[in-house]
C-alpha cells in the first residue's frame, strides 16, 4: 500500500467481486427498454431537413409544399421557433463551456447542421417531406483548418467570443522557468503532432421522444449520460420551471462522452411535440450521428522539451490548437484538461504550455473518452520513447525514471494521492520480462520475410471527476423497506458500463445485506437525487462514495431501531448479510426485515437517507505494452498482444473493470490505425459518415488482451479507495502502437490513425 | 425507410413481365443485403421490389466432373462456403464467400446477387472471373449463357436487358492440376469491402503454367483480367522473378482511382503484392 492517507481495511463480501450484473437478464432477452423502444399512443415522427452548404446565410426558407404535404403535422425553421442563445455542453457551474448555439439560426456554420424539423404521421413521410422544404442559400467563405481559421482576416463563424475565431482565451499554463530549463539540457527534442477525428460511433444512435400533458408539463425520454443537464437546458431555454420538466432515460447503447451535450434535435423534438400538440420522436440514422454527433477534436500539437544526458526532463514547451468543429460544445473543457494535463505524466519543473480551441466549418466535436488528453499524452509519450532512442536507453526505463510519484502536483493542482504509474509499469516490465524482449533477436521469419514485430510501451494518467473545471457532487438516497431489502436512488446514468450493478455492490456491502437484496432506481429526474451526469470516469468514485455515506447512515439507523427491538445498545450491534447480532453473542440476532418490520405495537420503519459527496479528484494510471506485426509489402498494421497495466484503486467489479480497459483498447486500436471521420477540406463534405467506410475495428480484429489490474494506489476519495477506469484504457494504447511500430520498421510517426499508407510511403523514404 | 411495393413473383415468366411492366425503379429483392440498405440509405430510387425467393427451382446446387458446379439464384453465400466440395475443389470461391459482409449477412446475401450488384469491389466476382465461370440468363423470349468476364459494362451496370433474370452460375470443373487463390485487402477481417482483391485460378503441366488467370477487384469501372501479366507467365515454371515481372504488369493494366478508402497509387501496388502472393497460394496446391 503506497499512500500516507489509511483506506479501511477489511474483509470484502461484495466489492471486489464480480457478482452477476442487474441488468444482464433484461438485456440479454432483449427485454430491456431503450429510449427507442418507447411508443406512445398517437405518437409523431420528427426528421431534421440538414444544409448541404459549409457556411452561408438562409435567404430564403418556403416551407408550403411541406406543410402540404399529407402526413405532415408541423414544420419549424429558424422563423418560427424561439431564439435563445444557449450552450451545447450544459454543465452550468462549469467554466467549461460557451454560449453560441440557437435552436435553429438563419446561418449555417457546417455542412450537415439541421436548419429546419418536420413531424408527421410517418417516418417516411416526415423524412420525404424533408426534400419539399425549398432553402436558398446565401454562401460564406468558409474555412475548414484551424490555421486557417485563425489567420487574421479569416471569415467569422461566431459573433459571440473572444474573436479570431478562438472558441475561449488561450488557455496558459506556467510553471518553473522554462528558459533556465532548456540552457541546462544537455540535448533538446522538437516535433510536431496531430490527431485525426476519431467518432464514439456509440451502438444506439441519438433518439428522443417529447411529450406535453395538459398541465403544460414536458416529459423527455432520451438517450443521454446527463439527464438532469438536459432537464436544466431545456427548462432554460423553453422558459420552464424544473418541475414542468421530466427527463427519461433508462437503458443506453452507449455514449463515451459525446451524449453529454444537449443536441440540436433535443429542442426541436420539444418543439415539435409542444405545436402539435401529440407525442413526437426523433431518431437519428447512423449517417446522422456523425454529421450532428461529436467527434473528437483533432488536434494540432508543437513540443520541444529539454533533457539531461541522464534522462531527466528539464523543460517542457508545448502548443495544442484543438479544432473545435463550427461549436463550442466542450471545447474549452477538452482544451483546458488537454493543455493542464501536460503539466504532468512525465515530471518537469519547467513547463510552458498554450492550448488554443478553434472554430472551423465542419462538424462539431464534442466530449469524447479521453477528453483532450487522448492528444496531449499520445505527444508527450512518444516524445519520451524519442528521447530514449537518443539516449540509447530502453524506452520503459526512461519513463519509469521520469513517471510521476506520489506528491507531486497533479494537473487539478493538488498533489497526487494514491499515484500508480511506477508500480504500473515496473509490473509491465516485470512480467513480460522486458528487457529480454528487447534484445531478442530481430531476424524476420524466413517463412514471412515482409513481416516485422515490434514491441512498444505507452504510459498514461487521468482523473476521476472533472474538478477543478467543475467543482461536482455525487448524490445518493437510500432506503431500507420493511421487508430488509433496500432501494438505491441515484441520477447517475447507466450508459452501459455496470455503473448501477457497483453502486449497489457498494450499498450491500457497506449496509451489510446481500446484492440480490438492494434495487437501484435511476434515470427519472423527478424521482431520483440531482446528478451532474455520468463523464470524467468519476460514476463510481463519486457517486459510489455518496452512496456508501447514505448507506453508512441508514445501517445506523437499522441498528438503532434493532437495538431498542433487541433491547441492547446499539454500539453492541454488528449486521452482516442481512442479519443483525450482538458482536458478543452471535446467538443473539435478529433479520434486517425483522428490524424493520411492524411488531408489538410498533409501526414499520421508514429509514430514508442522503449521501452527499464532494470531492476533489484522484487519479488512475495505466502503462500498456503491446506487440505489433507490420506488413512492410501492404503496410498493414496488426496490433497482436496487448498486456494493460492499471492502477484503478479499489476494484469494485472485476470484469466490468476489465471490460472498460478492453473496451478502451478496441476503440484506441482504431483510432491508432483504422478510425478518422474525414471531412472534405474543399466543401466541408462528410467523405465517410457511415461504418462502411468508418473503420472500427471489430471482435474478429482484437488482439489479446492480458489485462492486469493493480490495487497498489487506492485513493481515499473513492469508496475503500476506488478510482475511475472509464477514461484511463483509451489514452495509453495510441502512444504504445506508435512506439511499437518504431520498433518494428525503425519509422517514428508523429500522427493518427497511421495508415498502410503512411507506413509505406516512410518505409519508402528511409530506403531512399 | 423510403416507401416501396412489393411484389411476389411466382415465376420466372411472372418476375419477368413484373420487370418490364413496373418500369424504371423496379428492382429484384433476392437476399436484399444490398438493396434494403441502399434504400434505406437513399443510394437507390426504389418503387418497386420484385421478390423472386418463392420461384420454384432456383435453389439447387449440383456438380458433376463434366460441367462443374452450378448453382441458382437464391443459393446463399453461406451454403456454398460450408459446402465441402467448395472447401476442398475451389479454396478461391470459398476465400471470397468467407469474407464477404459477416456470418448473418452471408445467411442471407445470395452470390448471383452479389455478381449482379456488379460492384467493381464484389468478392465473389474475381474468383468467379479467374475460374471462367458463366451466367445463365432467363428471359420470356429465350435463354442465353454469358461468360462472366463479358457480363459487366460498368460500375453496378451489366448486359441484362430489361426482363432478364439471371437464374444461376456454372463454374467450370475444379482440375487435379489446378491451383486458386483469391486474396482480399481490407482494413479488418470481417464486414469489409475490398480495397484491392485478387484472384487467380491456374494450371500446371509438367512442372509448367499450362494456363492462367488473374482477376482484380476494385481497380477499375469493373473488375478486370490482367491478360499481360497472364501472358508473360503463361509456359513458364513461376519462379519468383517472373511471377514479379508479371506482378509489376497486373500493376500496369489495372485502373484504380482514389477514394476515402485508399489512394489509387495504393491500390495499384496492392495490385503488384497481392498478384504475387496470389500466384504463390495457388502454387501451394502442388507443394
Amino acid at each position: 500500500m503506497n499512500i500516507n492517507t489509511p483506506i479501511e481495511e477489511r474483509e470484502f463480501k461484495i466489492v471486489g467481486k464480480s457478482v452477476r450484473r442487474d441488468d444482464v437478464l433484461e438485456k440479454v432477452t432483449g427485454e430491456a427498454e431503450y429510449t427507442g423502444d418507447v411508443k406512445l399512443a398517437g405518437m409523431l415522427y420528427g426528421k431534421t431537413k440538414r444544409a448541404t452548404v459549409a457556411h452561408a446565410r438562409i435567404k430564403s426558407i418556403d416551407v408550403s409544399k411541406a406543410l402540404a404535404y399529407p402526413g405532415v403535422k408541423a414544420v419549424l425553421t429558424h422563423e418560427n421557433v424561439p431564439r435563445v442563445l444557449h450552450y451545447g455542453s450544459p454543465h452550468p457551474r462549469s467554466a467549461s463551456c460557451t454560449k453560441d448555439q440557437y435552436i435553429l439560426d438563419d446561418k449555417v456554420r457546417f455542412w450537415g447542421e439541421g436548419v429546419a424539423a418536420v413531424a408527421a404521421i410517418s417516418e417516411e413521410i416526415a423524412d420525404e417531406a424533408l426534400d419539399l422544404i425549398e432553402v436558398e442559400y446565401e454562401p460564406l467563405p468558409a474555412v475548414f483548418e484551424p490555421e486557417d481559421a485563425a489567420q487574421p482576416g479569416a471569415p467569422l463563424i461566431h459573433e459571440v467570443g473572444p474573436g479570431g475565431n478562438l472558441v475561449l482565451d488561450p488557455v496558459r499554463v506556467n510553471r518553473g522557468n522554462v528558459e533556465a530549463g532548456f540552457a541546462e539540457a544537455d540535448f533538446v527534442l522538437e516535433g510536431t503532432f496531430s490527431g485525426g477525428r476519431p467518432h464514439p460511433a456509440y451502438m444506439e444512435p441519438n433518439v428522443c421522444i417529447a411529450d406535453w400533458d395538459g398541465s403544460n408539463k414536458l416529459t423527455f425520454w432520451t438517450s443521454t449520460q446527463s439527464s438532469f443537464m438536459v432537464r436544466g437546458i431545456l427548462a432554460e431555454v423553453l422558459g420552464l420551471p424544473l418541475t414542468k420538466v421530466r427527463v427519461l432515460v433508462d437503458h443506453m447503447g452507449g455514449g463515451f462522452g459525446a451524449k453529454q451535450d444537449c443536441f440540436q434535435h433535443e429542442f426541436l423534438c420539444a418543439l415539435l411535440a409542444k405545436e402539435t400538440r401529440r407525442p413526437v420522436k426523433m431518431e437519428f440514422t447512423r449517417h446522422e450521428t456523425f454529421i450532428a454527433g461529436r467527434a473528437r477534436h483533432p488536434c494540432k500539437i508543437w513540443l520541444k522539451q529539454g533533457f539531461k544526458n541522464d534522462g531527466t526532463l528539464v523543460a517542457r514547451d508545448m502548443k495544442l490548437v484543438y479544432d473545435s468543429g463550427a461549436y463550442g460544445s466542450h471545447g474549452p473543457g477538452v482544451t483546458i484538461v488537454g493543455t493542464t494535463a501536460a503539466t504532468s505524466l512525465y515530471r518537469c519543473e519547467n513547463v510552458r504550455l498554450e492550448g488554443r480551441c478553434v472554430y472551423t466549418n465542419t462538424p462539431i466535436n464534442g466530449a469524447f473518452r479521453g477528453y483532450g488528453v487522448v492528444q496531449s499524452y499520445y505527444a508527450l509519450d512518444i516524445q519520451m520513447d524519442e528521447a530514449a532512442e537518443r539516449l540509447g536507453m530502453d524506452p520503459a526505463e526512461l519513463k519509469l525514471k521520469n513517471v510521476v510519484r506520489e506528491g507531486d502536483i497533479a494537473p487539478s493542482g493538488h498533489p497526487i494521492l494514491g499515484h500508480g504509474l511506477e508500480i504500473c509499469l515496473q509490473h509491465g516490465i516485470d512480467v513480460l520480462d522486458w528487457k529480454t524482449l528487447r534484445n531478442r533477436d530481430r531476424t524476420p521469419d524466413p517463412r514471412q520475410p515482409h513481416i516485422r514485430i515490434g514491441w512498444g510501451v505507452g504510459c498514461e494518467m487521468h482523473g476521476s471527476s472533472a474538478y477543478p473545471g467543475i467543482k461536482e457532487q455525487g448524490n445518493a438516497t437510500v432506503k431500507v423497506n420493511e421487508d430488509g431489502t433496500v432501494t438505491l436512488l441515484t441520477g447517475a446514468a447507466g450508459l452501459g458500463t455496470g455503473a448501477h450493478t457497483a453502486l449497489a455492490q457498494i450499498v450491500a456491502e457497506e449496509l451489510g445485506v446481500r446484492f440480490e437484496d438492494v434495487g437501484v432506481i435511476h434515470g427519472d429526474t423527478d424521482v431520483v437525487p440531482w446528478d451532474i451526469g455520468a463523464f470524467a470516469s468519476h460514476t463510481t468514485y463519486l457517486v459510489g462514495t455518496a452512496a456508501k455515506m447514505a448507506a453508512t447512515k441508514v445501517r445506523a439507523a437499522v441498528l438503532e431501531r434493532a437495538a431498542i427491538k433487541l433491547q441492547v445498545s446499539s454500539a453492541d450491534l454488528d449486521l452482516s448479510e442481512g442479519t443483525i447480532f450482538l458482536k458478543s453473542d452471535a446467538g443473539r440476532f435478529m433479520t434486517v426485515a425483522e428490524a424493520m418490520g411492524p411488531s408489538r405495537g410498533i409501526p414499520a420503519a421508514n429509514i430514508v437517507a442522503n449521501g452527499t459527496y464532494e470531492p476533489t479528484k484522484s487519479y488512475s494510471f495505466a502503462a500498456h505494452f503491446t506487440e505489433v506485426h507490420v506488413d512492410t509489402e501492404t503496410g498493414i498494421v496488426e496490433v497482436k498482444r496487448v498486456i494493460p497495466v492499471h492502477d484503478i484503486g479499489r476494484v469494485i467489479h472485476p470484469i466490468a473493470a476489465q471490460g472498460q480497459i478492453e473496451g478502451g483498447i478496441q476503440q484506441g486500436i482504431g483510432h491508432t490505425l483504422t478510425e478518422d471521420y474525414v471531412i472534405d477540406k474543399k466543401t466541408g463534405r462528410s467523405l465517410n459518415a457511415g461504418l462502411v467506410d468508418y473503420k472500427m475495428p471489430l471482435s474478429m480484429d482484437m488482439p489479446d488482451i492480458e489485462t492486469i489490474i493493480l490495487e497498489a494506489a487506492p485513493d481515499p476519495g473513492g469508496p475503500w479507495g476506488a478510482k475511475g477506469v472509464g477514461e484511463d484504457p483509451i489514452i495509453a494504447i495510441g502512444p504504445a502502437i506508435a512506439n511499437a511500430i518504431h520498433d518494428a520498421i525503425g519509422v517514428r510517426f508523429h500522427h493518427y490513425p497511421i495508415t498502410p499508407e503512411d507506413i509505406l510511403k516512410a518505409l519508402r523514404e528511409k530506403g531512399a | 425507410m423510403r416507401r416501396f411495393e412489393y411484389h411476389r413473383a411466382e415465376t420466372l415468366e411472372h418476375a419477368s413481365r413484373l420487370l418490364a411492366e413496373l418500369g424504371e425503379d423496379t428492382f429484384l429483392f433476392n437476399g436484399g443485403t444490398d438493396l434494403l440498405v441502399e434504400i434505406r440509405e437513399r443510394l437507390r430510387r426504389v418503387r418497386h421490389v420484385v421478390d423472386i425467393k418463392q420461384i420454384p427451382g432456383l435453389s439447387d446446387i449440383t456438380y458433376d466432373e463434366t460441367r462443374g458446379l452450378t448453382f441458382g439464384a437464391l443459393v446463399t453465400v453461406g451454403r456454398l462456403e460450408r459446402l465441402a466440395l467448395v472447401r476442398q475443389r475451389y479454396p478461391n470461391l470459398r476465400a471470397a464467400f468467407a469474407s464477404l459482409g459477416s456470418i448473418q449477412v452471408r445467411n442471407r446475401a445470395t452470390v448471383v446477387g452479389n455478381v449482379c450488384r456488379a460492384s467493381p469491389s464484389a468478392d465473389t466476382i474475381p474468383p468467379l472471373i479467374a475460374d471462367g465461370a458463366f451466367v445463365h440468363i432467363y428471359s420470356r423470349t429465350n435463354m442465353r449463357v454469358v461468360p462472366l468476364a463479358e457480363f459487366f459494362t460498368g460500375p453496378g451496370k451489366s448486359v441484362l436487358a430489361k426482363g432478364e433474370i439471371v437464374t444461376g452460375i456454372t463454374v467450370p470443373p475444379a482440375l487435379d492440376n489446378s491451383g486458386k487463390a483469391y486474396l482480399k485487402h481490407g482494413r479488418r477481417k470481417a464486414m469489409e469491402l475490398s480495397t484491392v482483391g485478387v484472384a487467380v485460378s491456374l494450371t500446371m503441366e509438367d512442372g509448367l503454367c499450362n494456363d492462367i488467370r488473374i482477376a482484380l477487384g476494385a481497380v477499375g469501372a469493373t473488375v478486370l483480367r490482367a491478360p499481360e501479366a497472364e501472358a508473360m507467365l503463361r509456359g513458364t515454371a513461376l519462379d519468383a522473378a517472373t511471377i514479379k515481372n508479371a506482378a509489376n504488369k497486373a500493376m500496369e493494366e489495372c485502373t484504380p482511382i482514389s477514394n476515402v478508402r485508399a489512394s489509387a497509387d495504393y491500390r495499384r501496388d496492392m495490385v503488384g503484392v497481392l498478384t504475387g502472393r496470389a500466384i504463390k497460394q495457388a502454387l501451394e496446391a502442388f507443394a
